[in-house]
């Protein structure tokens, strides 16, 4: 009476995600690498003035994210970081039979994708302000663990933490009220695109 | 210190892409994956649903049957997910003699089915087959989840036909501040939604519930399953969850319409204006024993969510099983296998 399924069934595992994540995981190592080699540089520079180099190594690892999120096709394995939601957004949207790619606005047929893309946009900026801030309470974080003088032992101890803060941040941002309207906003404007058979172009 | 030096995340970069590669194979290679372990028999079928009758595991089991009704939602081999991990087999174990509801997967035709459908006409044929089947005026009903609101709809409604009455995870109270599915459907126009698609697409739930911890549940996950590829054993439980996880039927349209305005938006269980088929749902009629038993960090449905059960039943026989664990960990945590089903056994057993 068992239910099977083979790992390449669409309702099992899929393999690609698994590697997928693992790029993204491997572009968050290969990023951290060179500015942790600056941080060194920094703190010898600085006779050891561990909190300005701290500063200084997240202002360049929040510049990197930032190109990636304003460019994702430029570094898409370390885009995914931060975006991993919205891309699982697009393909349930891709699967309810509507595309749902960022087109540009100029580039849109009709009123109801205009406004699917202005709502998405507005997502996206949600999800970015989540972003901002999980680095935010990450560089935070190390510097309270700096005082207590618990060292952060490994690259998966720093994702970890890099995973917690997002938890944390994106948590609030989910739960506000804002997001509750936006959520509705955005499944209701791809609805609409969908009953009125537009498609971008 | 920041972390690891320069050469330390080299050095665990090659380690992770070794693992990785080495571990792609090994999962290409793996047979399918089974869930559901138990022998167990259809005794009764109508259009998709099949009624199961899990084979006894004791000579002679208690005369009162349980029927286990699960969500729409999902799949139901999450009660007998694999070998050791399986509240069925415990309830088996205890004596108790077990039956339970697979829905099946609803498609186009199916759009029109009602909530009134599941509850007035499978839920209630399946009771009376049981009633019938082992000679009993009543049998013990234990709804899951969504399942559980179900029931305390047929519950309400035929309170002679339900001896004992357990709710599992199940919301009461959609409306308890901490409850974020019903933060993020408020706004969504289900009207809008439903005319749009029909049946409501496994894949929107599967999203959102992906969104609920995105970081955790489609990034760190998969991270973390590098550690275990070399692991047989680890691996495939982890894709039998995962198998699981993504199992998701589509909803029948109008059943769903009805469940996310009524129950999510509107709050109308409680209220009492909940109404099935003609009929109004009052839950001061679920007078029978009630064991309500939620899990105390369940992120779905919240403990306040459930508890609301204690203030809104008419059962003078209420009481509560708490679970340290969350909604999926109380059917398949290794604590919950020694936990649950003896304390749900035991309960039933005394009634």
């Amino acid at each position: 009476m068992a239910e099977q399924t083979a790992p390449s069934d669409p309702s099992g595992f899929d393999i690609e995600w698994l590697l997928e994540q693992a790029r993204t995981y491997l572009a968050f190592g290969e990023q951290l690498q060179p500015l942790n080699e600056r941080f060194y540089e920094t703190l010898d520079h600085r006779d050891g003035d561990w909190g300005e180099a701290l500063r200084q190594h997240f202002d360049q690892l929040k510049a990197a994210l930032a190109e990636a999120a304003d460019d994702p096709g430029g570094h898409p394995d370390l885009a995914r970081l931060w975006t991993v939601i919205l891309d699982t957004w697009r393909q349930t949207a891709a699967s309810l039979g509507a595309p749902a790619t960022l087109a540009p606005l100029a580039g849109a047929k009709t009123e109801h994708w205009r406004t699917y893309q202005k709502v998405q946009g507005q997502y996206l900026d949600l999800l970015r302000q989540a972003a901002k801030e999980a680095l935010d309470l990450m560089e935070q974080r190390l510097g309270e663990r700096a005082i207590a003088g618990t060292a952060v032992e490994s690259l998966r101890e720093l994702y970890n933490l890099w995973v917690e803060c997002n938890e944390e941040t994106y948590g609030r941002m989910l739960r506000s009220p804002d997001y509750g309207v936006l959520n509705g906003r955005l499944l209701n404007a791809l609805l609409s695109c969908h009953a009125q058979g537009d498609t971008p172009t | 210190m920041i972390g690891p030096t320069p050469a330390q995340i080299a050095e665990e970069l090659r380690h992770f892409q070794a693992r990785l590669a080495e571990g792609a194979h090994t999962l290409r290679s793996l047979s399918p994956i089974e869930t559901g372990v138990l022998p167990r028999d259809p005794v009764y079928q109508e259009d998709k649903l099949v009624l199961y009758r899990y084979r006894p595991r004791v000579t002679e089991p208690h005369p009162i049957p349980l029927l286990i009704v699960y969500a729409l939602v999902n799949r139901p081999y999450m009660m007998d997910l694999q070998e050791d991990r399986s509240l069925i087999r415990g309830l088996l174990d205890a004596g108790l003699d077990v039956y339970l509801i697979d829905w099946g997967y609803p498609d186009a035709g199916d759009r029109h089915l009602r909530l009134a459908d599941y509850v007035l006409r499978y839920i209630a044929h399946c009771v009376d087959h049981l009633r019938e089947r082992h000679d009993q005026d009543s049998i013990n009903l234990l709804g899951v989840c969504q399942g559980g609101a179900l029931s305390l709809c047929f519950t309400a409604l035929h309170p002679a036909k339900v001896r004992n009455l357990v709710t599992m995870v199940t919301p009461v109270d959609f409306h308890t501040p901490d409850n974020v599915l019903t933060h993020l459907i408020r706004h969504v126009d289900v009207d809008l939604l439903v005319d749009t698609l029909g049946n409501l697409p496994g894949q929107l739930l599967n999203f959102t519930f992906l969104s609920l911890s995105p970081f955790r549940l489609a990034g760190q996950k998969y991270v973390d399953l590098v550690d275990i590829l070399d692991d047989a054993q680890a691996l495939r439980n982890f894709l039998r969850m995962e198998k699981w996880i993504f199992d998701s039927p589509d909803q029948a349209g109008e059943a769903f319409r009805q469940f996310a305005k009524d129950f999510f938006q509107q709050n109308k269980l409680i209220k009492g204006e909940v109404v099935i088929g003609e009929q109004r749902v009052d839950l001061r009629n679920v007078v029978m024993p009630v064991l309500n038993v939620y899990a105390t960090q369940d992120h779905l449905v919240p403990p306040a969510a459930s508890k609301a059960l204690a203030e809104y039943c008419g059962s003078r026989d209420y009481s509560e099983l708490s679970f340290e664990g969350g909604h999926i960990g109380i059917y398949v945590s290794g604590r919950a296998q020694r936990e649950v089903p003896p304390a749900l056994a035991a309960w039933l057993l005394e009634r």
